[in-house]
């Protein structure tokens, strides 16, 4: 994570904070990060230079959803705004990091090619917490691009089980052989 | 002429004396002559034979000088037509050296020319040599990813595909299992 973004992570933060809405927020913020990172239209949509931002925070508006948060709409206009639409999915994250860390639990990103049930996950947080010694609170995304298996991100700690690792080590090795 | 004799003749006839008279001169006229000539002689004797000897001389010494002139000249000459033939020969000898140095160094020109020429063409070979497998390498590594990249592309759509629920689930059990390990 870049400093700018951590900054925007904890604009965001202070603002959800002040506001009283830090949990909804961030999941909130963490679903719109989610979609910008599945859609490269989307995110060109959002990063377009040439798209006058009326039409842009109707995009917005249409992403976040109606039910959102006003905080949410607020802070992803003013992202995409400054022009920071394409880094929706790393404020988020660093958000959702940053929040993590203030009550002491980790924040682990678990990507899955599938959508993992509550016991899946609560045998995942478990493990996940046994291996780093704290309280981890799982992100669990949806990437087809994993194929199957998990891929796990906790801080800058990656345990890739996936069949996407599987096949990229295949390819490694029968180019280099 | 003829009518001059018979006048003379007749003359002495007429005189009486013999024919001798009529040659030699009156004895007065001859003692008188005498001491002419001895004058004269003397007078010659005295001033002129020493002059004409001494002029002789000097002509004789010069002649003499000349002689040697031309001598030492001669031999000067000599001495110049040996010393030119020497240079003469030493050019020639020099020139014979220059010839044979420059044809030696032509030589060496020559033989380092055709062996940089040589080196050139080895090294030229070695490159294309050196070229040539490295561009196989490459087309071989080239064809290798090629083919890498084909059986994963195909491995990955035959996978997308043909992992069901099931399966899936199965993966996420067996990398939460080695997780608790």
């Amino acid at each position: 994570m870049s400093d700018r973004t951590d900054g925007y992570a904890a604009a965001a933060y202070a603002l959800a904070s002040a506001e009283g809405e830090l949990d909804r927020v961030e999941q909130e913020l963490f679903a719109v990060g989610q979609s910008v990172e599945s859609s490269p239209e989307l995110r060109d949509a959002l990063t377009n230079p040439s798209l006058p931002f009326d039409r842009k925070e109707g995009i917005v508006r249409d992403v976040v959803g109606a039910q959102a948060s006003r905080v949410t709409v607020n802070l992803v206009s003013m992202f995409v705004a400054q022009g920071r639409g394409g880094d929706l999915p790393e404020i988020a994250s660093a958000l959702a990091e940053q929040r993590a860390a203030s009550a002491g639990r980790a924040v682990a990103e678990v990507r899955s090619a599938v959508p993992l049930d509550e016991a899946t996950i609560a045998r995942l947080t478990a493990a996940l917490e046994r291996k780093t010694g704290r309280p981890v609170e799982i992100k669990a995304i949806v990437d087809p691009s994993v194929l199957g298996g998990i891929v796990t991100r906790v801080g800058d700690t990656v345990i890739d089980g996936s069949v996407a690792r599987r096949l990229r080590s295949l390819r490694q090795t029968l180019q280099t052989r | 002429m003829i009518h001059l004799a018979q006048t003379t003749v007749l003359a002495a006839e007429e005189s009486g004396d013999g024919g001798l008279e009529l040659l030699l001169p009156a004895t007065p006229e001859l003692i008188a002559g005498i001491i002419a000539f001895a004058l004269v002689f003397f007078f010659i004797r005295l001033w002129a034979m020493p002059a004409i000897n001494a002029s002789l001389e000097n002509r004789q010494k010069a002649i003499g000088g000349q002689m040697e002139e031309a001598e030492k000249a001669k031999a000067d000459a000599e001495k110049l037509r040996s010393e030119y033939e020497a240079q003469l020969a030493e050019a020639q000898a020099e020139k014979n050296r220059i010839i044979d140095a420059a044809r030696g160094e032509a030589d060496t020109v020559k033989a380092d020319l055709v062996a940089k020429a040589e080196a050139q063409a080895a090294e030229i070979l070695d490159k294309a040599r050196a070229d040539a497998a490295a561009e196989k390498s490459r087309v071989m590594a080239d064809a290798q990813r090629e083919v890498a990249n084909l059986t994963v592309d195909l491995a990955e759509k035959v996978v997308g595909s043909s992992l069901d629920r099931q399966t899936q689930l199965g993966l996420v059990e067996q990398y939460i299992a080695e997780l608790e390990r």
